[in-house]
């Protein structure tokens, strides 16, 4: 059991700043996932919650303890890598024992711990083998046995699915999510993959150049991203962004680009006030358009570019006023390449940015 | 199935098999060329042994005798019975000069110079792990500042030869008051072997993932733990590699053997073979014998270790 607390943490390595100034707390039990792309520092800050990155500046607290220099041997945290990391010239079985031996157990406890880990991942019949002898998909079980076993207080893991097929990343997913119900510890979970991060988190961090995105639930962070980079890390295909001009008509905010018109719904407020129309960018999910609401709401008219079948479903691709853009559509309706259609939009599910400083500003 | 040709096309079958001529012809060349440098590594290794079992009248005889005719083991019986035997001018006068079968009057120190040749290897070897083990694991898995520089100035100092540091070598050796003790090559030697240990057994821990130090780590390894316990194990072969050099290297080292010690108390297997060539009169025949018995230890842990020069252990490590 911990709670993680960083407080003002920075990390520079040389003039390069990793991390920085990093306020966050992680509660007990939680399970958080720490998401960017790469360089973003989401591992450096894994890392220093391990023990194998040393602070900067500020603070590191485990429950009410500083922890800034204490060396990871000391600290109740486990592991999984990317890597798998497994020790090559040891068993499987020596690999899983390895941290409990070094932790000074008994050698009966040892056996009973090493056996339940292997039973509840059904690697007990590759115990003797080396970690050359596995596939990948055993292989990172082992790594999750070596952490389980040990029933740390902070459980980490570094992108530990990205090296396995599609398939199997899938079904992992839920074992990890399973293992986090079983244990009732914290994670934290380091990924540049959004639907791991989706599916997964209680609650998802995200991270760009060492600084903090924004902090919230898997559907706050979907639903009301903070900025624009927020927005378009999340979802697949990305978010479309059209720039264009806000202003108020007969009480009612529009949007306008081109031959583009869009009443946002009434009551819509924006921070900053609109005289005379401001630029902004709106943001439409791919998701976010039907078809057949087309007659009754806002819309878009264009021509399809191109067609792309997913089988559950189609994307579209579209040119809006000069602007690429990808929709996603049922597959009810064949659509055909220069077809021209008319896409309804549901006004609630706009997302309006601010072109300069990216922020949302619809809340 | 048939064969399916292309219509209007014979079908051909030139590179159906491989021609048989043509096979015997690239193993014969082959072969031939395997021979060859066989022959040559071998020879000379061949001829010392040949040579140190025959008389030295027969050692002389044209053509030469590969194999003796009259294979004696009188050399080896000097060298290991020498001490009893005293060789003067006046003994030398009576041997028959025809016959040969000098032996050299410093023979007696030959088994002495074997110990202190094992004595000065064997402390350059445990001294090299000791020091280089840690160095190179700190120099490959820990960033600090001046790190990579380290790594190069150890490496600039093997481009400077060994006799352009003798002098001041001999000076700091006299300063300390080792000469003709076995430290002044322990030290000097350690100075040129450590600097190549450490560049070996660094690229090698480099070549180890930093996930399993950090694995190590986070599963309660201290560094050191790390180091024993999962970086270790893995360099077996490296560490072989550097075993064997460093002990080759203090074995076989005649420069400063030769400038550091006079007397048979510090002297070197080398430096005493190389005596007898200045002795009243030279005896090759035991010379040669002299020589395969400096040969025997390095070519025992030879055949020893080479089963652990075998890599590939960190096959699966991480997944690639």
């Amino acid at each position: 059991m911990a709670r993680i607390l960083f407080d003002g943490v920075t990390k520079r390595f040389g003039q390069v700043v990793a991390v920085d100034r990093l306020d966050l707390e992680i509660r007990n039990r939680e399970f958080v996932v720490l998401l960017g792309p790469s360089g973003c520092g989401k591992t450096t800050t894994l890392n220093m919650i391990a023990g194998l990155e040393d602070l900067s500046e500020g603070d590191l607290w485990f429950d009410h303890q500083i922890v800034n220099f204490m060396p990871p041997h000391k600290r109740d945290v486990a592991m999984v890598f990317q890597s798998y990391a497994l020790y090559p010239h040891k068993s499987v079985y020596d690999n899983i024992a390895f941290g409990l031996r070094m932790r000074g157990h008994r050698r009966g406890d040892i056996e009973h711990r090493v056996r339940e880990a292997a039973e509840r991942l059904h690697i007990e019949h590759l115990l003797d083998r080396k970690p050359n002898q596995l596939s990948g998909g055993q292989r990172q079980r082992v790594a999750l046995g070596r952490a389980m076993v040990r029933q740390p207080a902070v459980f980490l893991m570094d992108e530990p699915l990205s090296n396995l097929d599609a398939v199997l990343r899938i079904s992992m997913r839920a074992e990890i999510k399973h293992l986090h119900q079983a244990m009732q510890t914290t994670f934290v979970y380091v990924t540049h993959d959004q639907a791991e991060a989706l599916t997964l988190a209680d609650r998802i961090v995200v991270m760009r150049d060492g600084v903090i995105q924004q902090v919230g639930g898997p559907e706050e962070i979907y639903e009301r991203p903070r900025n624009m980079f927020v927005a378009s890390f999340l979802g697949s295909p990305p978010i479309n962004y059209l720039e264009g001009t806000l202003a108020e008509e007969a009480g009612r905010l529009v949007f306008r680009r081109g031959a583009l018109e869009m009443p946002l719904r009434e009551g819509t407020a924006v921070g900053a006030p609109v005289d005379g129309g401001r630029a902004v960018v709106l943001g439409i999910r791919p998701e976010d358009v039907d078809e057949r609401i087309a007659a009754e709401t806002a819309s878009i008219r264009a021509r399809i570019d191109s067609v792309l079948p997913i089988g559950s479903d189609e994307y579209l691709g579209m040119r809006v006023e000069g602007v690429d853009c990808f929709f996603r559509v049922g597959k009810e309706v064949r659509h055909r390449e220069g077809e021209i259609i008319t896409l309804g939009l549901n006004p609630a599910r706009l997302h309006l940015f601010d072109p300069q400083t990216g922020d949302a500003l619809l809340r | 199935m048939a064969a399916p040709a292309l219509p209007g096309l014979a079908p051909t079958h030139r590179y159906r098999a491989r021609s048989r001529s043509g096979a015997i012809a690239r193993a014969a060349l082959l072969f031939a060329g395997c021979t060859l440098l066989l022959a040559y590594l071998l020879g000379p290794v061949v001829w010392l042994v040949s040579s140190s079992i025959q008389t030295e009248a027969e050692i002389v005889s044209i053509p030469p005798h590969w194999i003796p005719d009259n294979p004696t083991l009188e050399n080896f019986r000097a060298i290991f019975l020498a001490g009893e035997e005293e060789v003067t001018y006046d003994t030398r006068a009576q041997a028959d000069p025809v016959s040969g079968g000098y032996i050299p009057s410093t023979a007696s120190n030959l088994l002495p110079a074997m110990q202190n040749s094992l004595i000065v290897s064997l402390a350059v070897v445990g001294l090299n792990l000791l020091v280089g083990v840690p160095a190179a694991y700190a120099l490959a898995k820990i960033r600090f500042r001046g790190r990579q520089g380290s790594i190069y100035l150890i490496l600039t100092t093997r481009v400077i030869p060994d006799i352009a540091l003798v002098v001041p070598l001999f000076l700091m050796i006299r300063k300390l008051g080792l000469l003709d003790d076995l430290r002044s090559l322990i030290i000097t030697y350690l100075a040129i072997t450590v600097p190549f240990t450490v560049f070996i057994l660094v690229s090698y821990f480099e070549s180890l993932p930093d996930d399993l130090d950090k694995a190590a780590r986070v599963d309660g390894c201290s560094r050191l733990q790390a180091l024993l316990r999962v970086f270790l194990p893995l360099a077996v072969p490296s560490l072989v590699a550097v075993v064997l050099f460093a002990l080759l290297t203090s074995w076989n080292e005649f420069l400063l053997a030769l400038m550091f010690t006079q007397t048979p108390a510090a002297q070197t297997l080398p430096i005493v073979v190389a005596s007898f060539t200045s002795d009243f009169t030279i005896s090759f025949s035991f010379i040669n014998a002299a020589g395969v018995v400096a040969i025997v230890p390095p070519v025992i842990l030879a055949v020893f270790f080479q089963r652990y020069l075998v890599s590939g252990l960190t096959a699966g490590a991480v997944k690639g």
